[in-house]
Parts: structure tokens; C-alpha cells; sequence
């Protein structure tokens, strides 16, 4: 979509005066609700491309959109789903998906079950990571939300269960969910995308993911601290290269998991007009490819802290600090040739990001974002992190600033 | 100049002071059809925070104002938030499929006409807007003891002579309840005497949780002639 249709229709609700309360409609003698959001942006950067976009020339190939409806069908019972698309450089090139459609039955605030393909609760933000407006930052921290890999963890085809109860003597409340289901990744995210640079192009990745969060919301009031644990097993096939020679039929390609998992624990601290977040996740992936003849052991830790805070209605002002290390070591065949990387003080093993941001909220509908990244090293590792060979085919700098511009709307 | 600039402060802040809505300017509404009389600061939070939608095991739902000063005095008092917050609080949960936005309107009116419409809506309005239709909840402080559940509840006979005539209204008592949980007195505190004698007779039935203590509650009852 041209981007100026693109920035016409986002800035036309922001410029009149917003009367949107009013999006839902009667359907069957039901209430329906119809939500949705828009957001377009661009990205600068003075060396190394990100994101799989052209960002050293300047890029708006920055695109998000979604749209969902729901209803209460009983008191306890409600149905709705959503749909996404996104044009993000090399990534998502506008193929619609279907992000949720969820049946959920709440039988009391203690226990509730939801089914479908559901939002994976992982960490304070990993649901809610594609709604720019419900953050300060255009991009949460790249470290524990990497934006390439949304599609790893976003969802699951299954069902969790879920609820809320009050602790004794005063101590807070407890929130919980857990879940199992399949994950089944587009193929236009970061993995596939990344593996393309080496003649591997898969053509279905899925596989089972189940695991849990729980959350306390502590008497300290406005702290709340909670742990996510997710498993899976994943497999992927494709073709590839054959290693024989380019001019020789392509083989098949089969990878699947020996282990995959990802540990998260988290802090929030809310007080009046200030938030600050800090969590950690680690994420380790063994991975058997080229049919089990080679493996692949990754190990990608990633930590921030982020503070924000509204000056006033309109402004929000927010930064933070976000640092990511991935080791990689190969056996097998490629072991053979491959050096691990497991020096994490190297920039090819790790991304430090320091982030300044200011937020402008034109009204409740509308927003425009500025947002500076000073980030040094750039972690070319068999698995993404918004730096891809691909569009850096003469290398890395070891420095990269960025400059991001972000606007929204949402109803 | 030191005198000017305290007297520019306080009338900056006498300003604030009448710009701002309190506590006390807001009363909390519901649907005659909910039992309780009370509800607690948590409480409150639970059910405008989706946390929770049912309240003595009855189910509720939250009724918002859009705008204007009660709603803004009643989000700092009860919920800690400010409009923008909880703008995105219920957004986080609408764009996840955790949950949906609630009924939101305009002016006191709106509010009322829908709260008294609805089965289990509680909403909040100004002080000095006319309720009639719908109940007043008193708002009990977070050291007041919690409001006891509510197990077995029998529903009151509505006598034949007075359906009849098409007699009915609201009766309100006032319950001793013993720590097992058992009504041990009923006393009437308004409404026609006939229904209030059948209400008694039904709620010295009634059975609640037990808890530690002897504890008192208020509880209204309708009483709605078939039309």
C-alpha cells in the first residue's frame, strides 16, 4: 500500500475531533465490539541495515495493522478474534494471519478456561508487543521482544487456563496461566528469512509449545513480579541447497529441536505518572538440522531496564537500557567447520542498545513517537537478531545509531 | 513580591480544589436486582478492572462515564488510575482476546437509564443526580471487614393479594449474621411491612460464609409486580 494512503488514512482521525466511542454493533441480539489499530513506521540508521529493511537510506516499510471483533455471548462466556498484517521490511509483505480467535469461559475470577489460537502470555509484554500504543516506546526492548521474531512465540493453536485469587493476610494477589498448544510461525518472520542466506528455504515450521506465568501483584503498591516459563518442540522442513553443488537438485531440509526453552522473570513498578519494567529472558534452543546430521546449540540471553514517564497528558518521555548476548555452537558436520562463537565481548556475539524516547499523543486515538537507538555490536548468529547478512552482504560496523518515527492510531 | 507569589499559589490552588471532584461527589449505582448493599474499595477495583464479574455470586458488570470530573474522581479514588491509564489497561486486554471494553456513556442520565435496565450493571454518577431506579451501594473503607459471601439464598414469597394490586417496591433490612453463617436477626429498615414480613421469612433461611466473628450486613430486596 503506498505509504502517503497509508499516512492519509492514519492522520484523518487524528486531526478532526475523535467521536469513536461508538464501535460496536448488534448482531443475533449481541453487542459486537470492533477494536482496531494502525501504525506506520520510519527508520533511519548511519550504519548497518536493520530489521531487514534499508534503514541506511531511510526506510517506512514499518507497517502494522490489525483489526478484531468480539462479543459476550453469556455473562461468563465470550467469543472474538483478530486479524494482523504487517509489511516490516523482508518481513510479513503484507500476508494477513489470523493473530487470535479465542472462545473463553470464565467460571469464576479464580478459574477460567480459553481455547483457539490464543495470545502466548510470556513476560509483562509479549501479548500485547504488536499494540504500539499501549507502549512509550515504537520498539520495546529488541533483547527480550525481538519485532523479527514475533511469530516464534506469539501465539499457540491450543488452550490455557487462567485466573486471579487473593492472597491470604493481605499479601497481594496472584494471577496465573497455563497453556499448551502448537505454534505455527509464517513463513514470512525472521527465522525462515535468515535462513535463506544459506540456501535453505522452509516451507513449514510448527510444533508443540506449552508452558505457564505467574504473577504477583505484590502489597507494595504498584510492584508487581512474576516468572514465564515456555517450552517446545519444533520442527521445520524445506529444501536446501545441495552441498554437492548449486547445479545439483535441491535436498530436502529437516530440522527439529532436541531442546526448546525459555525462561523469563520480570518487575514492574507503577507509581503515579512514572512505570519502570525490567526482565530477563533466556532462551536456549538445540536444534538438530540438515536432517540430524549437523546440530545447533543456541544460547540467547537478553535483559533491559526501562523507565517512562508522562510530563504531561500529552507527553511521555521514557528510556532504556537493553542488552542481548547469543552464543552458537555447532556440531556434527558443520562442527567441523564452523567456529562456536562464544565470546560474548565481541560485537558479533551481542547487541547493547541505549534507547531516548518521546511520546506525543495528538488525543486518545492518536500518537507520534521519536525514538533514538545507540546500539553497539550487531550478534550475526544462526538465529535472527535484527541485523541479517542479507541486507549487510559487505559486513557489519560495529556501531549502529538509529533513529525510529513512529505514528499510531487505534480505536 | 514573596506575598504575590502565595497568593498566586493559593489561588492556583483553590482553583484545583473546585475544578476537582472527590469522593464524595460520586455515588456508586447498581441494578435494584443486585443483593448487596455494601461493596468494598477492592471490591469496586475487582469489578471496573474486569478482575472480577460477579459480586456475592451474582454477576456484575462495570458501567464507565466517558469523561468529565465524577469520572475522573471516581478513577482516582477507587481504581488509582488515571483516564489514560485505564484506557489502556482495557485496551491491553481487548487487543490480547483477554477481555472486552465495558459500556461507557455519556451523562449521568445514560448511566442510570442503562445501570437500571441491566441485569447486574453497577456504574457511578454525581452525587446530586436523581437515582431513582436504581440502588445506592454504600462504599465500605479497606478496613471495613470484606462483605460475606453469600451461599444459599431463598427467594422471599411476593404475596398474592398484593401482586395482585400491583404493590410492590423495594424492602430493606438489616441482617446479624453468625460467624457459622446462619441469619441470626432480620430487622426492616424500609419498604411496604407485608413484603418486608415475607422478606424476613426468607432471608432467616439465607446462609453465608462462616468467618470469624458475628458480623452485620444491609440488603435490599425487590419486589416487581408482573406487568
Amino acid at each position: 500500500m503506498p505509504l502517503r494512503i497509508i499516512l492519509a488514512l492514519l492522520l484523518l482521525p487524528c486531526l478532526g475531533r475523535p467521536n469513536l466511542h461508538a464501535q460496536e454493533f448488534h448482531l443475533f441480539d449481541r453487542n459486537v465490539q470492533v477494536h482496531g489499530w494502525l501504525s506506520q513506521g520510519f527508520v533511519y540508521t548511519d550504519n548497518n541495515n536493520w530489521l531487514t529493511m534499508n534503514t541506511t537510506s531511510g526506510s517506512a516499510a514499518m507497517t502494522d495493522v490489525g483489526l478484531n471483533l468480539s462479543t459476550q455471548v453469556t455473562d461468563n462466556f465470550r467469543v472474538g478474534a483478530q486479524v494482523f498484517d504487517r509489511d516490516l521490511g523482508k518481513l510479513g509483505e503484507w500476508h494477513p494471519s489470523l493473530d487470535w480467535a479465542v472462545a473463553d469461559y470464565r467460571f469464576t475470577s479464580r478459574f477460567g478456561v480459553r481455547g483457539g489460537k490464543v495470545k502466548t502470555v510470556l513476560g509483562l509484554f509479549n501479548d500485547t508487543q504488536d499494540q504500539d500504543f499501549l507502549h512509550t516506546f515504537a520498539l520495546l526492548p529488541q533483547s527480550v521482544y525481538p519485532i523479527d521474531l514475533r511469530d516464534a512465540a506469539i501465539a499457540h493453536l491450543g488452550g490455557d487456563v487462567y485466573g486471579r485469587s487473593r492472597l491470604p493476610r493481605r499479601l497481594g494477589d496472584i494471577s496465573y496461566t497455563a497453556y499448551a498448544g502448537r505454534r505455527n510461525d509464517g513463513l514470512h518472520s525472521g527465522y525462515p528469512y535468515l535462513l535463506t542466506q544459506f540456501g535453505t528455504y522452509l516451507k513449514s515450521i510448527d510444533g508443540l509449545q506449552y508452558g505457564a506465568d505467574a504473577r504477583w501483584s505484590t502489597p507494595a503498591r504498584g510492584l508487581l513480579v512474576g516468572a514465564s516459563r515456555m517450552d517446545q518442540d519444533t520442527s521445520g522442513r524445506g529444501t536446501a541447497v545441495n552441498p554437492a553443488g548449486s547445479a545439483l537438485p535441491m535436498i530436502l531440509a529437516h530440522e527439529f529441536s532436541r531442546a526448546d526453552w525459555t525462561n523469563q522473570f520480570y518487575g514492574q513498578y507503577v507509581l503515579h505518572r512514572l512505570e519502570i519494567d525490567s526482565e530477563f529472558r533466556r532462551y536456549v534452543r538445540d536444534q538438530l538440522i540438515f536432517s540430524g546430521t549437523s546440530e545447533n546449540d543456541t544460547d540467547a540471553r537478553g535483559w533491559y531496564i526501562a523507565g517512562s514517564y508522562q510530563l504531561a497528558r500529552r507527553w511521555e518521555v521514557g528510556s532504556y537500557y537493553s542488552r542481548y548476548t547469543i552464543t552458537s555452537i555447532f556440531k556434527g558436520v558443520l562442527g567441523q567447520s564452523v567456529p562456536p562463537q562464544t565470546d560474548t565481548s565481541l560485537p558479533l556475539n551481542h547487541i547493547y542498545d541505549k534507547v531516548l524516547t518521546i511520546r506525543f499523543n495528538v488525543n486518545r486515538f492518536c500518537n507520534l513517537k521519536v525514538e533514538g537507538h545507540f546500539m553497539n555490536g550487531f550478534a550475526n548468529a544462526p538465529y535472527p537478531d535484527g541485523f541479517y547478512p542479507q541486507e549487510n552482504p559487505n559486513g557489519f560496523a560495529p556501531d549502529t545509531n538509529a533513529l525510529v518515527l513512529q505514528t499510531g492510531f487505534s480505536f | 513580591m514573596g506575598h504575590l507569589k502565595l497568593l498566586s499559589i493559593l489561588f492556583g490552588l483553590l482553583l484545583a480544589s473546585c475544578s476537582l471532584a472527590r469522593a464524595q461527589d460520586v455515588k456508586i449505582i447498581a441494578n435494584p436486582g443486585i443483593p448487596a448493599d455494601t461493596i468494598s474499595i477492592r471490591e469496586l477495583k475487582s469489578v471496573f478492572l474486569g478482575e472480577t464479574n460477579s459480586l456475592g455470586g451474582v454477576h456484575v458488570e462495570p458501567v464507565l462515564k466517558k469523561h468529565g470530573a465524577v469520572h475522573e474522581a471516581f478513577l482516582r479514588e477507587y481504581l488509582s488510575r488515571s483516564d489514560d491509564d485505564l484506557q489502556k489497561y482495557y485496551m491491553a486486554l481487548v487487543f490480547s482476546g483477554r477481555g472486552s471494553m465495558p459500556k461507557a456513556e455519556d451523562a449521568d442520565d445514560d448511566v442510570i437509564a442503562y445501570v437500571s435496565k441491566t441485569k447486574g450493571a453497577i456504574g457511578y454518577v454525581s452525587a446530586a443526580a436523581n437515582t431513582s431506579g436504581v440502588k445506592i451501594l454504600n462504599v465500605a473503607s479497606s478496613n471495613s471487614p470484606p462483605e460475606r459471601r453469600l451461599i444459599t439464598r431463598i427467594e422471599p414469597d411476593y404475596p398474592e393479594e398484593l401482586q395482585k394490586r400491583a404493590i410492590g417496591g423495594t424492602v430493606r433490612l438489616r441482617l446479624t449474621i453468625s460467624a457459622n453463617g446462619s441469619v441470626e436477626n432480620a430487622e426492616l429498615l424500609g419498604g411496604n411491612p407485608v413484603l418486608g414480613e415475607s422478606a424476613i421469612a426468607a432471608v432467616s433461611r439465607w446462609k453465608y460464609a462462616p468467618a470469624s466473628s458475628r458480623t452485620t450486613a444491609e440488603v435490599s430486596i425487590p419486589f416487581t409486580p408482573n406487568p
